[in-house]
């Protein structure tokens, strides 16, 4: 199960880096090229960072030269033509649907080109706050993260699916139902440890049992939580009769 | 593989393989100096949970950096500052990372907010309101004549 996700995933890891080694490798040849420009550049236009009506246009994708002194780091900057602009134009985000149609490799390469323009945004917003000028387009900055948080959840799914049909496990970090000092039931997500549980005074002192002298609040907790439902109810039920009595061609609202 | 948010690295133990973070949650903010710093010093701020073995694997693989060194430290921000309920307000820490660059490579922090010189069109009324504006402000002006002299003394 783990090993052979985790290979997968290992594969595409691997892919990823010979893609850049493969583009690496032309950019020796070629000295035009950098490897983040035509790395960003390919992804720009195959693997759009916004789904649909995204500013790459010709005339405004970013230039293909730069300075060997600032090579990469270019990337946490937006295109010079965009230096100064009020605002900047941007697409809707990914949604989840579009997202699903997408194979594992390219929600991969979509990740780091989210990433970066995530890491471009908080470049700008910071430099905006420190010259006190107005960010352009901050909306920009939630885009990203809406697309970057359904792309998780499209992974997690995928995961999830295929931990199901190799293992049969529902969760895929271990927990079990235990009993606080409270005496309330909840699913307790184990954590790494270093030590045996029986070793760990810090583990000891959080007791997953319940004192003696407790149970009693227990009772008083349960019949305070029943009075309230039953409050509820015969609530609704009253306002039901209320509006029967008041308008009685109304038919009664099944609970 | 968790790459949700607070993200917790997995336990090392002697003989467990090399972590590897697949898609990295971290994600990093270039900053201008506030100090003057040597030419090839680069200053990100940093998620709390990154190292400086992070910030090199990072910058290198993803954006083709050579990275020389990594220096970090942590800011620590107020906790002094009361909102209009007198209650304290903390402003969150953030860890700080001093990037020295390989290869005797520079970096200068751009300037990215320079005014633009707008030129409108011609005949358009944005012109027509531009020329408006500066012969209302010609008219404000007082006489040259008078030699600086303000206008309440008579005549």
């Amino acid at each position: 199960m783990a090993a052979t996700s985790v290979g997968r995933v290992l594969t595409l890891c691997r892919q990823f880096q010979n893609a850049f080694r493969i583009s690496t490798s032309l950019a020796v040849q070629q000295s035009a090229l950098t490897l983040t420009k035509s790395q960003s550049y390919l992804d720009r236009l195959t693997y759009p960072l916004l789904s649909s009506n995204w500013h790459c246009h010709v005339g405004q994708c970013r230039p293909l030269h730069t300075t060997i002194s600032r090579r990469g780091l270019e990337g946490f900057f937006d295109i010079p033509e965009n230096w100064g602009e009020a605002t900047v134009k941007s697409g809707a985000p990914w949604t989840a649907k579009q997202l699903r149609t997408k194979s594992n490799e390219d929600l991969h390469k979509l990740w780091y080109v989210l990433l970066k323009e995530k890491n471009m945004l908080l470049t700008i917003e910071q430099e905006s706050k420190r010259q006190r000028i107005q960010m352009p387009s901050p909306e920009r900055l939630k885009k990203i993260e809406r697309s970057m948080k359904r792309l998780d959840t499209v992974v997690k799914e995928r995961e999830d699916a295929l931990r199901l049909l190799q293992t049969g496990q529902e969760r895929a970090r271990p927990g079990a139902w235990r009993k606080d000092i409270f005496g309330r039931v909840y699913w307790y997500r184990f954590r790494e440890h270093a030590l045996p549980w029986y070793m760990n005074k810090r583990y000891k002192r959080k007791r997953f049992y319940t004192p003696l002298f407790v149970t009693p609040h227990i009772r008083l907790r349960l019949e305070k939580h029943l009075r309230a439902k039953t409050r509820i109810q015969n609530k609704e039920r009253e306002k039901q009769t209320v509006l029967q009595e008041k308008f009685p061609q109304i038919k009664a609202q099944s609970s | 593989m968790i790459s949700c948010f607070p993200y917790r690295y997995p336990l090392y133990q002697i003989g467990n393989p090399q972590l590897r973070i697949f898609r990295p949650p971290f994600s990093l903010t270039l900053v201008r100096p506030g100090k003057e710093q040597p030419q090839d010093t680069v200053q990100f701020r940093i998620p709390m949970e990154m190292t400086k073995c992070d910030v090199r694997n990072y910058l290198e693989k993803i954006y083709n950096v050579p990275v020389g060194a990594v220096r970090t430290r942590i800011q620590y921000c107020t906790n002094k500052k009361r909102n209009h309920l007198n209650q304290k307000v903390k402003r969150p820490d953030y860890k700080v990372a001093y990037v020295q660059l390989a290869q005797q490579q520079t970096f200068e922090f751009p300037d990215i907010f320079t005014e633009k010189d707008v030129k409108s069109a011609e005949g358009s009324v944005e012109e027509m309101q531009e020329k408006f504006m500066e012969d209302e402000k010609q008219r404000q002006k007082p006489d040259l004549r008078r030699g600086g002299v303000t206008e309440w003394f008579g005549l």
